[in-house]
């Protein structure tokens, strides 16, 4: 290519005039930090996907409406996975690639397949409500936070609680109704060991996923006279399993979930007729809370929502609520440990493990999240549908510590030595 | 195990297995008219239930009027497939064909709960949930009125195919070719049977969707579907109502025996068991017909 005379002189002008201006490198450097949320908003995940993220983005527009955390503003980068696991390392690597300081997946199998780069690469990864129950050990688990009550811990606050209402659980049925998957038998290791320091009987009943008929499963629970059920399920399978406790005139009274139930569940089972069952909240539900009155005079009312205004306030939307408010709490904790930064996975690890006695304004419980403890403290309430809504039956607490704990470490342990 | 308990799992298990043999039935129907096994069969079932879904909760209409005005569109629907997609591959091997029905049933997972969003729908048909008890016995009302309305269904499917358009379709299944030739509307025949089909499919999906509410996984019932079509003969429809029965029942004492002893999961494989066996011993099914050629 030949350079005319013309060009030259062109170029040697532009950058001339390019000289004059000064590079200000701390206005070239955006002060955005990257939250990435590759979730599942299309295959099976998709009943709380859509809730949850809209109650995490909800979250976030609030902290950077009202100036962001120390200057900066946090980005949300919102993607779909579809539950397929090569766009779900893919997003992880994107999201490294544009230097992300936490990744929140949403998904138990992409949490476990991501778990190993989080843990090599040092970027935070969320598994609330999903992934690995034994990421509670964070000496094993420096990089994934639960940052919420694990499935073990939800099986063991609904034991104590069983045990609060009949007094003793010796002697006593439960009946544990579960789809046949790795999340369906979670509990399963903590209910064993409960009903040998307990002395209760337990049974359990599995259904194939995705639970849509569980016609033959509730006659044998029905008439295994048990004194406590819990399913365990999600989606289609916790309506259909609903919907039987209701056709075979079970107690609902005497039936609990897992956080795995919400409003949109009532609405196909019938709201009334669900009326009675109980499930683990981790964070208070519905619009009263002063977090969500504060989305909703300064995002929601202002057009700013990200999603529909008739979901703010439900169970999920404010579990997304409860996890961003987490995340960015990690943030504010990072900055007052390292006002400088640099802004990396590392230097919120350090902020995530030192929230402290954090319940953002109420909505959940006290939470403590140290370098050995990622649950945060492992507390959450159980709450009854009154017909209209859950409503809260006990204070937050926590139960059988020792028990979960024991099998964390166990659990834990074998991840270390194995990698699996 | 009790003898009331294998009654009542026995008692449901057939009233579930009809409902099954409903959405069985409109495969039947293609097969018999067009030779080809509509793999889309679970996702039309999905369809018609969002359609009647979205008529009543959405337009606002009575379960009453949105149920046959959902039956009337998806009559439509399954006449336009074959209008716009089928008709295009005549001509085509009978394989690509039954590829453009898996892709069918592949969009329709897709794009439904992309357009309805992919929370389960409540499709209320007022059919009430208290226990109903004969004794010791607990009838489920929900698939015993599916159940029963399957049979009804079903039986009519018979009797249609004993009348003049029914004859026409057999004809047409025999052999295409030769019913050109006499004058019969071929493409005529093989939409009508694609038109009922997906009507067939959508009283299942309003059956099933009022049991578990609306959403993708309606499309799964393809496999009992498949089972109880293969079980019964690809091309009778007194096969699939027996055929029906044996599945359902199979499956409900199969949860009641062999998931305490195996620790669960035993539903589905026997659809898989009665694909494989009935393929490998009876290719033909029960009552299907063995056609045999001469070389």
């Amino acid at each position: 290519m030949s350079v005319t005379r013309r060009t030259l002189l062109t170029s040697a002008a532009a950058a001339a005039l390019a000289a004059q201006f000064r590079i200000d490198p701390a206005a070239a450097q955006e002060k955005v930090i990257r939250f990435s949320m590759p979730q599942d908003f299309t295959k099976i995940y998709t009943f709380v996907t859509s809730e949850y993220n809209q109650g995490q983005r909800d979250y976030i527009s609030l902290v950077n409406a009202r100036g962001g955390i120390n200057g900066y503003t946090i980005a949300a980068d919102v993607s779909d996975h579809g539950n397929d696991l090569p766009r779900a390392i893919e997003a992880f690597e994107r999201a490294k690639s544009q230097g992300a300081v936490l990744v929140d997946p949403l998904s138990t199998p992409v949490a476990r397949a991501l778990t190993p780069r989080a843990l090599a690469d040092k970027i935070n990864l969320i598994t609330a409500f999903s992934g690995r129950s034994d990421a509670a050990d964070g000496t094993v688990f420096p990089y994934v936070f639960p940052l919420s009550p694990n499935y073990w811990t939800q099986i063991a606050l609904l034991v104590d609680y069983f045990r609060q209402q009949s007094g003793d659980l010796k002697g006593k049925k439960i009946c544990f109704v579960h789809i046949d998957t790795p999340f369906g038998k979670e509990p399963l290791p903590v209910l064993k060991r409960l009903q040998e320091k307990l002395g209760f009987e337990l049974s359990t009943f599995p259904y194939t996923p995705p639970g849509n008929d569980q016609s033959a499963i509730w006659p044998q629970v029905r008439r295994a006279r048990p004194d406590w059920i819990v399913f365990w399920g999600a989606g289609v399978g916790q309506t259909v399993a609903l919907t039987e406790v209701i056709r075979n005139g079970l107690p609902l009274n005497k039936v609990s979930s897992s956080v795995w139930l919400s409003e949109s569940d009532m609405d196909v089972v019938g709201r009334s007729q669900a009326a009675g069952v109980l499930k683990i909240e981790p964070c208070a539900s519905g619009r009263a809370p002063k977090l969500i009155q504060e989305i909703l005079k300064e995002v929601v009312e202002p057009g700013k929502g990200a999603g529909p205004t008739e979901k703010v306030g439900t169970a999920y939307y404010n579990y997304g609520v409860m996890l961003a408010s987490l995340m960015v709490e990690g943030v504010r904790q990072a900055f007052a440990r390292a006002p400088q930064g640099p802004i990396s996975g590392e230097w919120l690890n350090a902020g995530l493990t030192s929230i402290t006695n954090f319940d953002a304004q109420g909505l959940i419980p006290p939470t403590t999240v140290t370098k050995e403890d990622h649950q945060g403290g492992g507390k959450a309430r159980i709450a009854r549908w009154d017909g209209a809504k859950f409503v809260p039956v006990t204070d937050w607490f926590t139960a059988y510590s020792d028990v979960v704990w024991e099998v964390i470490r166990e659990s834990a342990a074998e991840f270390q030595k194995s990698g699996k | 195990m009790d003898m009331s308990l294998i009654l009542e799992l026995s008692v449901n298990g057939v009233f579930v297995g009809l409902m099954y043999a409903l959405v069985a039935a409109g495969l039947v129907l293609i097969y018999k008219t067009s030779g080809i096994a509509n793999l889309a069969q679970g996702a039309l079932a999905m369809m018609g239930a969002y359609v009647i879904w979205a008529i009543s909760a959405q337009m606002g209409a009575p379960m009453w009027l949105a149920i046959p005005l959902g039956l009337v569109v998806m009559f439509g629907a399954g006449i336009l497939t074959e209008r716009l997609a089928l008709r295009r591959m005549i001509g085509q091997p009978v394989i690509m064909v039954i590829m453009l029905t898996i892709g069918m049933e592949i969009m329709l997972r897709g794009v439904l709960p992309g357009i309805f969003g992919a929370a389960v729908k409540k499709l209320d048909v007022g059919i009430p949930n208290d226990p109903l008890f004969l004794g010791d016995i607990l009838i489920n009302r929900a698939t015993m009125v599916g159940g029963l309305i399957s049979l009804g269904l079903v039986a009519l499917a018979i009797v249609f195919f004993n009348s003049r358009l029914g004859i026409l379709m057999r004809a047409v299944s025999d052999d295409q070719t030769a019913s050109w030739s006499v004058g019969i509307r071929v493409e005529r025949a093989i939409a009508i049977a694609w038109g009922l089909s997906a009507v067939m499919a959508t009283t299942a999906g309003v059956l099933w969707g009022a049991t578990q509410g609306v959403d993708w996984s309606l499309s799964l019932l393809l496999i009992k579907a498949l089972a109880i079509a293969i079980l019964g003969g690809l091309d009778s429809i007194p096969g699939v109502l027996i055929a029906g029965v044996l599945v359902g029942l199979a499956e409900s004492l199969a949860t009641g025996f062999l998931d305490p002893i195996v620790g669960g999961g035993t539903r589905d494989v026997v659809a898989s068991t009665i694909i494989l066996v009935t393929l490998l011993l009876r290719p033909h099914g029960l009552f299907g017909r063995e056609h045999i050629e001469r070389v």
